[in-house]
């Protein structure tokens, strides 16, 4: 008896002596994936700093992406302790931010991100995170099959015939810095099979178009260049517009047509680069993030912004970052933690460890032989692109996710253009009253 | 006698009743008092007593009728596929399983497999690209169905659901059968009774009660369907693989209304329990 309370006391006196060794900042981030393995190296390298005190020292946590959002507004909402800082993202820090607090970051911060990539983490003028990766979107295509269309007189003229038949109109085949949305269409139908048999890929592009939020992030720089935005300066919704009809209307002739997968209605971030890497989709528009792995599957892709519109080119662009929970039980560790995560020392480290963070030209320069898709991913955030106005509000969120159901519904065939965008007016103005 | 062990009685059920009270009676009060209140995270703690207003909110919202709509046929197809398909097997099987216990055991293996692991295997197994089924279809046929295209996706799930539960009405159907006294049959054969009358109007009829059960559990099992149908497509283009779990889940999580998902529950809960009183009437009367 006596030993087993020894062995008990000598356990729970190792236990207790272990915790007070442990980090007491936690910090929940981004699991699985660069920003994991990122988040893990620019930890360790401030926990191995001279100045951290062992109080502030970091220990990370991480959960499941499946349903990440969703757990963490409900931690927040019941004003967890469980973790210090936490994880957000642009379209989510209205929501958020009633349970969080603003922070200040370093004075370089401004140097490293830039102006347009520190308003990804602010809300009601307020800076509420410490950007830690940008995402956008790159238009991904093969270049030997745009190359071959380009040498072939024979090619051109079918492209134009086709252009003319769908389209109303006699395009030429261009190079894709030169698309606009009409030409990416003209390039999908062309490279369909159902609509000719002689192309090399099954279909011309892929539009993953399951009824999920972050596809209307993928889908929304094309009405963006038709000139689109979801409130006007006076509040008012103007989803029901002629550049959301024009784009939608379109999108909708790739899925009449056959151009992209029949079910792609289903599709997702993993099912739209499968279609792409098993080489049967000729161009597409995807994540900045899929870079590496379409590259890596089709080694003949080549990336630009999206395609252009009437009223310009864009990419939508967000930003994941870090921010401090009010609830924080180690507050000033987390601020300290914070602020270093926005030096250029903490940004270099954890873009080197394999995330991708949006610097600023100066900084991005920094590391072009070990990343040079920051330098590109940077000066595409910095000239293309753009937030809708209402894009940061506490129910942008639901925004995205009333479009998805309205918008894909349209493509599916389930309603028509008129009821699709009078359902959206309706949510959104309900949303972002 | 009885009187003696009252108390004792009420000291030993007393931790289960406090628990059941507690993991079951906490989340009806709390569903019941958010479904009465206009809440969202932000007011958890404080919710505003709303009266019906919810109530009205979801009756009139065209999604959860949709919804409803879903929930009802996805739930009565795939009851009446699972419990035609799982009494064949378990009849045209039942002298194979008598003797080869291990075939009972191979048949009941997808009912093992979570339904959200089951939603995620088809995801890859149906995937144009990456699954094996529509590549040896485009390999053999040069053509496969888009199986998750608006037009294929509500097959696809009823089957997918059939496949996954149909090892479940089996083994009821197998073990009623097995029960059917076997003199009953041998005088029935005796009398010059065929196989298929013999089905009909006699192994049929005594499996009835069961076959009821079983089609009545199937049906609450589809009709409150999530896990399958939301990893595999979501709530689908224009919400139409949406079900009723789904509509409660998306409204409370996604769009943070939780007034209205708790109303939407309750009335979920209001009609299951009013079809389980009908049921269990029924089946009284049927076969007393």
């Amino acid at each position: 008896m006596k030993t087993t309370l020894k062995f008990l006391g000598v356990t729970t006196l190792c236990a207790l002596m272990a915790s007070a060794s442990h980090a007491k900042v936690t910090v929940l981030g981004w699991p699985g994936g660069p920003e994991e393995t990122a988040l893990r190296a620019a930890a360790s390298m401030y926990n191995e700093r001279a100045d951290v005190a062992e109080e502030d020292k970091v220990d990370l946590l991480f959960t499941s992406r499946d349903g990440f959002f969703d757990k963490l507004q409900v931690d927040l909402a019941a004003g967890s302790t469980a973790f210090d800082a936490n994880l957000l993202a642009t379209y989510s820090i209205g929501k958020y931010a009633p349970f969080m607090e603003p922070i200040s970051l370093s004075d370089e911060a401004g140097a490293v991100f830039g102006g347009t990539v520190l308003e990804t983490m602010k809300f009601d003028g307020a800076q509420y995170g410490v950007p830690t990766d940008l995402s956008l979107h790159f238009l991904y295509y093969r270049t030997s099959l745009v190359n071959a269309l380009l040498a072939d007189d024979i090619a051109k003229a079918r492209y134009t015939k086709i252009a003319l038949e769908y389209l109303g109109e006699a395009l030429e085949p261009k190079s894709p810095e030169e698309w606009t949305w009409q030409d990416f269409v003209a390039n999908a139908l062309y490279f369909t099979q159902s609509i000719n048999p002689d192309s090399p890929t099954r279909y011309g592009t892929v539009i993953q178009a399951k009824n999920l939020l972050f596809n209307m992030m993928v889908f929304h720089s094309w009405p963006r260049s038709y000139g689109a935005d979801w409130m006007d300066a006076e509040g008012n919704i103007t989803v029901d517009s002629e550049a959301y009809r024009a784009a939608l209307s379109m999108a909708n002739l790739l899925f009449k047509l056959g151009a992209t997968p029949p079910d792609s209605t289903s599709y997702e971030y993993a099912e739209a680069n499968a279609a792409y890497s098993a080489g049967q989709v000729a161009a597409m528009v995807q994540w900045n993030a899929a870079a590496g792995d379409l590259t890596g599957a089709q080694p003949d892709t080549g990336t630009f912004a999206p395609p252009s519109g009437p009223e310009g080119r864009f990419t939508h662009i967000h930003g994941l970052g870090l921010g401090l929970n009010a609830a924080a039980t180690n507050k000033d560790g987390a601020i300290k933690f914070l602020r270093w995560m926005s030096t250029e020392e903490a940004a270099i480290a954890y873009a080197v460890a394999g995330g991708s963070p949006g610097l600023a030209a100066e900084t991005a320069a920094k590391l072009s032989d070990d990343r040079p898709d920051l330098v590109q991913s940077g000066e595409y955030a910095s000239t293309y692109g753009f937030v809708m106005n209402g894009g940061t509000s506490g129910n942008a969120l639901s925004v995205y996710e009333a479009q998805a159901k309205e918008f894909t519904g349209f493509w599916a065939g389930t309603q028509d253009l008129d009821t699709a965008l009078g359902n959206a007016t309706e949510a959104m103005t309900e949303l972002l009253k | 006698m009885a009187k003696q062990y009252k108390l004792e009685n009420a000291v030993l059920a007393s931790p289960t009743t406090f628990f059941l009270l507690v993991i079951l009676g906490f989340p009806v009060i709390l569903s019941l008092v958010y479904g009465f209140s206009e809440t969202s995270f932000e007011t958890l703690r404080s919710p505003e007593f709303s009266g019906l207003n919810n109530f009205h909110k979801v009756t009139t919202d065209d999604t959860f009728w949709q919804a409803v709509w879903f929930s009802f046929r996805f739930g009565s197809i795939t009851a009446i596929l699972e419990c035609a398909l799982g009494l064949a097997l378990a009849v045209y099987l039942a002298p194979l399983t008598q003797k080869n216990g291990w075939i009972v055991a191979v048949l009941i293996i997808p009912m093992i497999v979570a339904p959200a692991m089951m939603g995620l295997m088809y995801r890859l197994v149906l995937n144009e690209f990456a699954g094996p089924i529509p590549y040896y279809l485009y390999n053999w046929l040069g053509w496969s169905p888009a199986f998750l295209s608006p037009q294929n996706v509500f097959t696809t799930v009823v089957l997918a659901e059939t496949f996954q539960w149909t090892p479940f009405t089996f083994l009821l159907f197998l073990t009623a059968y097995r029960s059917i006294p076997q003199e009953m049959r041998e005088a029935a054969t005796v009398d010059g009774t065929r196989p298929w009358r013999l089905f009909w109007k006699l192994e049929l009829p005594l499996m009835m009660p069961t076959v009821f059960i079983a089609a009545f559990i199937r049906f609450i099992d589809g009709f409150r369907v999530f896990d399958n149908i939301y990893t595999l497509v979501g709530a689908g283009p224009g919400g139409s693989t949406t079900s009723m779990s789904i509509y409660i889940y998306e409204t409370f999580l996604r769009r943070g209304e939780i007034g209205k998902s708790m109303a939407a529950a309750i009335l979920l809960f209001a009609a299951a329990f009013i079809l389980l009183s009908f049921a269990q009437r029924l089946m009284r009367r049927t076969f007393r």
